[in-house]
């Protein structure tokens, strides 16, 4: 399949095999094959890549607000190997679903310590 | 019945989106400073948010993509980042002006001072945006703002001259206020028209709604529907300010001179229902602003929003929603007056029009995503027309607010 990446593939939704909304394509990483050919290795998504791509004064406060929510720094982005994309339309479709991916640690904190205390957390509105 | 029903989403999204606190403000002053001599600009207002909502709700059913899905793939992280911090802003500031207008409506039913309402009004929005299920908040407040219908019979019950009302609504008239007041209350009314909330509200409810292109009429209906029903009651709000306010040379700065047309027509049952619909409008409008600002925030960072799923699984989106609550209510309890928050909002949105329309009309016409459903070469005409109208506004917005020091 022929795309070009900055047009059809960076900033995109990600999508599991289940319809749940895993992140935007942040960043994407090249490597060389054995002929040293270039090919589309890994999707990047996360607010450390994120803001990377993004630059300036405004991506660096992006990275700080989001690292006040993790222990480890600097913030690592969540790393999705090309080979897991199933299609790409106006979504990038994944093969796997969101168990088989680290949830974002933003997500996980205010899970557990914000929104899950509050009670009716666990029922979809509908 | 049931297509009707279907409509509720496109009049919840135009009476939140444009028949709101900043439009109970902004008919109400322009109806009593200029008669009817504005009513172009809703018109031209409504057609455009027809356009551009059509289009963004057949991208929604077709690809599931909601409007700050497409800011972000067409404007590139960084100007969508901006573009997400100035619609955040404003979005936010409108919620907080919504909540002071249900707060208001409290005040004008019970007689107790709207800053004891705020709290008041914040955790019930909250309470309603964490419990209700989407499509019983979108039918309840929906046809709950219809009641503001009470403006257009006022007009039968007073003794209005409907020939002098025709001819003032076909008459461009500064009349006698200057025409710096006149343009500056023609970018505050369009700008009120087309907030750009309303468009990121309409489709994110559609994809909350599970449409696909087999609702396509549905949606198509509930935007020809919706918003000509808020642009008819916005009318009605200036022409009875018009009948009742301008010949008494009365001016608009709060709720209750909104009301007084109404009163003077029905009493105290006046009262009554005009307070129960400031009530439903501004209280559907601080639902629709409050999850429009989320909606925006978790489309741009990709993250999982709605709903549908429950708060666990969206706990950044619902953070977002909690987050934008108490920011309203605290802005609110600055004592800040509802009504001057309202008239600067409106001008910032004005400003930051076109970032979101520019995308809509660029991806409607992209067959990667739509195939064969890219806009037609008419819409297109249109919609081109109308985008450069909305750069004029955006452009027009601060000079003429400086230059007329808002107004004045």
């Amino acid at each position: 399949m022929r795309i070009q990446v900055s047009h059809d593939l960076l900033d995109r939704q990600l999508v599991d095999v289940d319809g749940r909304l895993i992140g935007k394509v942040d960043d994407v990483e090249f490597a060389l094959d054995a002929h040293g050919t270039p090919y589309l290795r890994t999707l990047l998504t996360g607010p450390g890549a994120l803001g990377l791509r993004v630059g300036g004064r405004i991506g660096r406060m992006l990275v700080l607000t989001a690292e006040r929510f993790v222990s480890d720094r600097p913030m690592v982005p969540l790393r999705i190997p090309y080979g897991f994309v199933a299609r790409i339309d106006s979504a990038v479709w994944l093969r796997i679903r969101a168990e088989d991916l680290p949830t974002s640690p933003v997500e996980l904190w205010l899970r557990r310590h914000l929104i899950g205390r509050i009670p009716g957390a666990g029922r979809a509105g509908g | 019945m049931k297509k009707l029903l279907a409509a509720t989403l496109g009049i919840l999204s135009a009476v939140g989106g444009f028949v709101d606190i900043g439009d109970l403000v902004a008919a109400g002053q322009a109806g009593a400073r200029f008669g009817m001599a504005h009513s172009w600009v809703l018109l031209l207002g409504v057609i455009a948010i027809c356009a551009y909502a059509e289009m963004a709700g057949r991208i929604a059913a077709v690809t599931g993509r909601a409007v700050f899905d497409l800011v972000r793939e067409r404007l590139g992280a960084r100007m969508a980042l901006v573009n997400l911090i100035a619609s955040y802003v404003v979005t936010v500031i409108t919620l907080a002006a919504e909540l002071g207008g249900v707060a208001l409506a409290l005040q004008l039913a019970s007689g107790v001072p709207y800053l004891l309402w705020v709290p008041v009004a914040g955790a019930a929005v909250w309470l309603v945006l964490w419990r209700v299920r989407f499509p019983v908040m979108e039918r309840l407040f929906g046809l709950a703002g219809l009641t503001l219908v009470v403006f257009a019979v006022a007009l039968f019950w007073l003794p209005t001259d409907w020939a002098a009302l025709g001819r003032g609504a076909v008459s461009i008239d500064d009349g006698g206020q200057g025409w710096g007041a006149y343009w500056f209350v023609a970018v505050a009314l369009f700008a009120s028209t087309v907030s750009p909330y309303e468009v990121f509200f309409f489709s994110s409810g559609g994809v909350e709604e599970r449409w696909s292109a087999a609702d396509l009429a549905d949606a198509r209906f509930s935007v020809l529907v919706g918003f000509p029903v808020g642009g008819f009651l916005a009318l009605s709000l200036i022409a009875t300010a018009t009948v009742v306010l301008r010949p008494a040379g009365l001016t608009v700065s709060d709720l209750d001179d909104v009301a007084h047309p109404v009163v003077l027509a029905f009493g105290g049952v006046g009262l009554a229902i005009a307070a129960l619909a400031f009530f439903a409008v501004t209280f559907g409008a601080a639902l629709e602003t409050g999850l429009s600002a989320a909606y925006a925030a978790a489309q741009y960072f990709g993250w999982q929003w709605g709903k549908r799923v429950s708060p666990r699984e969206a706990a950044r989106f619902h953070t977002v929603l909690l987050v934008s609550v108490l920011l309203g209510v605290l802005l609110l309890l600055t004592r800040i007056d509802p009504v001057t928050l309202t008239e600067y909002m409106l001008i910032i949105s004005a400003v930051a029009l076109p970032l979101t329309y520019l995308p809509i009309l660029v991806v409607a016409n992209d067959r990667t995503y739509l195939g064969d459903r890219v806009n037609g070469r008419w819409l297109n005409v249109l919609g081109a027309v109308l985008l450069l109208v909305i750069v004029a506004a955006a452009i027009a917005a601060i000079p003429v607010a400086i230059g007329t020091r808002m107004g004045q």
